[in-house]
């Protein structure tokens, strides 16, 4: 009989040469410096002791945070122009002012916010400038009017900028850890101060970094020129929300007695709009007026404009916001009191 | 799967327990790497997996049939079979619609309409990289430089290896197999190694090359911004490029030293270097030393001459641009450099010292290595235009944009951008460069590199996004 010979055992694959207390040896000190910096940062913020947060990460970010800091410091405009977005890339500021020959600081901001928004940037405005206005102009798009309120984020957001502090982190792990370890406390107080953020897209191609929009927002007094050409979209069955009214007289609350009220509503392509939305708009903004009892509506603002003077559905383009940056000026060259 | 996902980090925590499970066994070990890698890999599309395992029974097949052939003869034809079937897929996957298209281009200049077919299909991810590395091992079998294996499980896992699979080092069999064949040691030093250079690597990645991207997207794209934004985002996408694959290079490195594997060193400070050919032999190493073995030595190499040598650099170079796409401005970067090496050659030649008399020559004065170094980097900072480039309309547009200095407005904030994303990575280089080694951080006392791992730790969660933008030599 032959002998069987045994199966060699099987070659070790891999020996480990440490254990727990040498990977412990490896990581613990950088992770002792990491919750070190976490702590700093956290007691910077609950003292006071670091700078108001300065967020500007993005288009919304950095165009809120312009406006809430324009609405704050010393302006001395004698118009104020507030709205939705088409009142911000509608109307150049600085060439309306020229125009007529007041200083015109536009604070309008996103589609996305209401105007309970607009009243708490135009309260922050009277605020922090004791020289009384002219005129206060609001002008809003017909889509932000059906709208029954705004985005939970940027209203969230807007708060945040105002109180100068964090935004609440959105969900999902890596905000939370970014949270849990000061990483927002440092980039939105320090890093984005003097690191300005790409901006995505067209955006990025017309304004560059966060950092030259504001320089482009301050040099326009708060106006901006839509980049981006978009196609046509959304419904054009206007009406106004059920929440508008108390909304708007809310915000004829804010407004100083002593200065004249405009309200207008923003244009919409002509092609896109139908042919009997200039009686519609009509209809909608006298009962808006009524509502925010007006001083006097913009009436005599076109309710279309051709379709290439749009950028998208609520946005003129640059061509169109000076055509209607004339119109706008004519219009308040005629309703404004003398001085 | 990208090394800078949530999903990667989970898998390869997932995976590190499953192999301390498998250390008893080599089979087993080498069993899992497989598993995991087609994991990995089919997390693409797991249709790739077809190709990867065509490519690996090829060259498998191919290994043991030269094993068998003694006569010349049939040798070349086995390895024939091997470069054919290779070069086909790539051929088939990555270069058919452009020599199609440049093909009915040229057809029509001539006044000839002969429409070509085009193919609709997805260029498998690391296709370039794996067949090269099966390619060479059927290369090495054939001239007698490495011995086949005849283990087939072993041969899967150097092939599919997942650390390096999709953007390499593209690994020879001589270096990597014996290592699926015997057992490894994880020692403290390998593991502190291993997490520095992910560490390092996530940083160049995730903080260095992404942050750059946004610049080199703005001068590169629409129309061109005058000298100042080109020039900007021409080394913006130099620093972007090099943070990006050497980033991928040493998450690689570093993820195999955490299994006790080595990996070549695939980048040795490029951009230190002081002369055309030295860049060459610190920048992507595992395909520069595999196209100077497999291709440019296999044509002869110097051996016939300074006019073939000529040839020689100008082939090798070419084949090496339209590696990176099948794409002219690939093309057009492969014979830039091949004109520089040539060139840098002629020039080294003339200033040698006749062999009759070689005096030690003197160390080059400090001004002399600066300038040297400044026109080795303005070189390859041009070839980086035309390899970044999208098309010959588009650098012909760049080039002559350098004689316009008109500033765009985003440029200082580009610029304030590039300086604080490419600082860390050029004082480390610095750094690195002076100590002569490229694990000198592992060398700092404990608390202070401490500091730089928590410095670069918190960098990464801060600049982490969930768009995960892929590795730039996934395309390639």
């Amino acid at each position: 009989m032959t002998e069987v010979e045994p199966r060699p055992p099987p070659m070790i694959s891999h020996t480990y040469e440490f254990g727990a207390r040498d990977v412990v040896r490896l990581a613990g000190p950088t992770l002792i410096i990491v919750a070190a910096f976490a702590l700093v940062m956290h007691a910077g913020r609950m003292l006071g002791t670091w700078p108001a947060p300065r967020p500007t990460l993005d288009v919304d970010r950095t165009l809120l945070l312009h406006q809430v800091e324009a609405a704050s410091t010393r302006q001395d405009a004698t118009v104020l122009l507030l709205g939705d977005s088409s009142c911000l890339t509608g109307v150049d500021a600085a060439a309306l002012g020229a125009r007529i020959g007041e200083r015109v600081l536009n604070l309008a901001t996103l589609s996305y916010l209401d105007l309970e928004a607009h009243a708490l940037l135009l309260r922050d405005y009277l605020a922090h400038n004791p020289r009384p206005l002219r005129a206060v102009v609001l002008l809003m798009h017909p889509e932000a009017l059906r709208r029954p309120g705004p985005e939970d984020y940027h209203a969230r957001l807007l708060d945040s900028l105002r109180q100068r502090t964090e935004p609440t982190p959105a969900g999902g792990l890596h905000p939370r850890l970014l949270r849990l370890l000061g990483l927002d406390v440092f980039r939105g107080r320090f890093l984005c101060r003097w690191l300005p953020a790409p901006l995505p897209g067209a955006f990025g191609r017309f304004y560059g970094f966060s950092a030259d929009l504001e320089t482009f927002l301050a040099s326009r007094h708060g106006s901006l020129v839509e980049p981006e050409p978009q196609p046509f979209r959304g419904n054009a069955e206007y009406r106004l929300a059920p929440t508008l009214e108390s909304a708007s007289r809310a915000f004829r609350r804010q407004v100083p007695p002593d200065t004249a009220f405009f309200a207008g509503i923003t244009p919409v392509p002509a092609a896109f709009a139908g042919p009997g939305y200039p009686d519609r708009r009509d209809a909608l903004l006298e009962q808006w007026g009524r509502w925010l009892r007006a001083d006097a509506l913009l009436s005599g603002l076109p309710a279309t404009l051709p379709d290439l003077a749009f950028a998208k559905t609520t946005h003129l383009n640059a061509g169109g916001a000076r055509h209607y940056t004339g119109q706008l000026a004519r219009e308040l060259e005629r309703r404004l009191p003398a001085p | 799967m990208l090394f800078n996902s949530h999903v990667f980090l989970l898998f390869f925590a997932a995976f590190l327990l499953l192999y301390w499970l498998a250390r008893a066994n080599l089979r087993t070990r080498n069993a899992l790497i497989v598993a995991a890698s087609y994991v990995f890999y089919g997390w693409w599309d797991a249709r790739f997996l077809a190709l990867i395992l065509l490519s690996t029974a090829l060259d498998y097949g191919v290994g043991l049939a030269l094993a068998r052939t003694p006569q010349p003869g049939p040798r070349k034809r086995w390895l024939a079979l091997s470069l054919v079937g290779n070069l086909g897929i790539l051929g088939f996957f990555k270069y058919f619609n452009f020599f199609a298209g440049s093909a009915e281009a040229a057809l029509a200049r001539l006044g000839l309409s002969v429409p070509l077919p085009a193919l609709n299909v997805v260029l498998p991810v690391g296709i370039s990289f794996y067949t090269f590395q099966t390619m060479g091992y059927a290369i090495d079998v054939y001239r007698g430089a490495l011995p086949p294996t005849r283990n087939l499980l072993n041969f899967m896992a150097y092939v599919a290896f997942f650390p390096q699979l999709v953007a390499g080092p593209i690994e020879r069999g001589r270096d990597l197999l014996p290592q699926f064949e015997r057992p490894l040691h994880l020692g403290r030093a390998r593991l502190d190694e291993g997490l520095w250079l992910m560490l390092w690597g996530m940083f160049k990645k995730v903080v260095v090359a992404d942050n750059l991207a946004p610049v080199v997207d703005l001068a590169y794209q629409g129309d061109p911004g005058g000298a100042p934004a080109v020039i900007l985002g021409t080394l913006a996408f130099a620093l972007q490029i090099y943070g990006d694959f050497s980033g991928y290079s040493d998450i690689a490195r570093g993820a195999a030293a955490m299994l006790g594997f080595d990996l070549m060193v695939n980048f040795n400070l490029p951009y230190t270097a002081t002369n055309l050919r030295e860049f060459w032999q610190r920048w992507h190493i595992s395909l520069s030393t595999w196209l100077r073995d497999y291709l440019y030595i296999s044509l002869g190499g110097n051996r016939r001459g300074p006019g073939r040598t000529c040839v020689n650099l100008v082939i090798t170079m070419l084949l090496g641009g339209l590696w990176h796409g099948a794409a002219w401005n690939f093309v057009l970067w492969g014979l830039w450099h091949s004109a520089g090496l040539a060139a840098h050659r002629a020039f080294r030649n003339r200033r040698l010292p006749p062999r009759a008399n070689p005096k030690p020559a003197r160390p080059p004065r400090v001004a002399t290595r600066v300038a040297s170094w400044a026109a080795t980097f303005g070189f390859v900072l041009y070839g980086w235009l035309l390899f970044r480039a999208r098309s010959l309309d588009q650098i012909a547009a760049l080039t002559r944009s350098l004689g316009d200095w008109t500033a765009p407005p985003w440029l200082g904030s580009a610029l304030v951008n590039v300086t604080a994303f490419a600082l860390p990575l050029v004082l480390m280089e610095l750094w690195q460069h002076r100590q002569g080694s490229l694990l000198a951080p592992l060398r700092l006392p404990r608390w202070r590199r401490a500091v730089l791992q928590a410095a670069l730790l918190l960098a990464i969660v801060m600049f982490w996004t969930k768009d995960q933008p892929p590795f730039l030599y996934f395309q390639f």
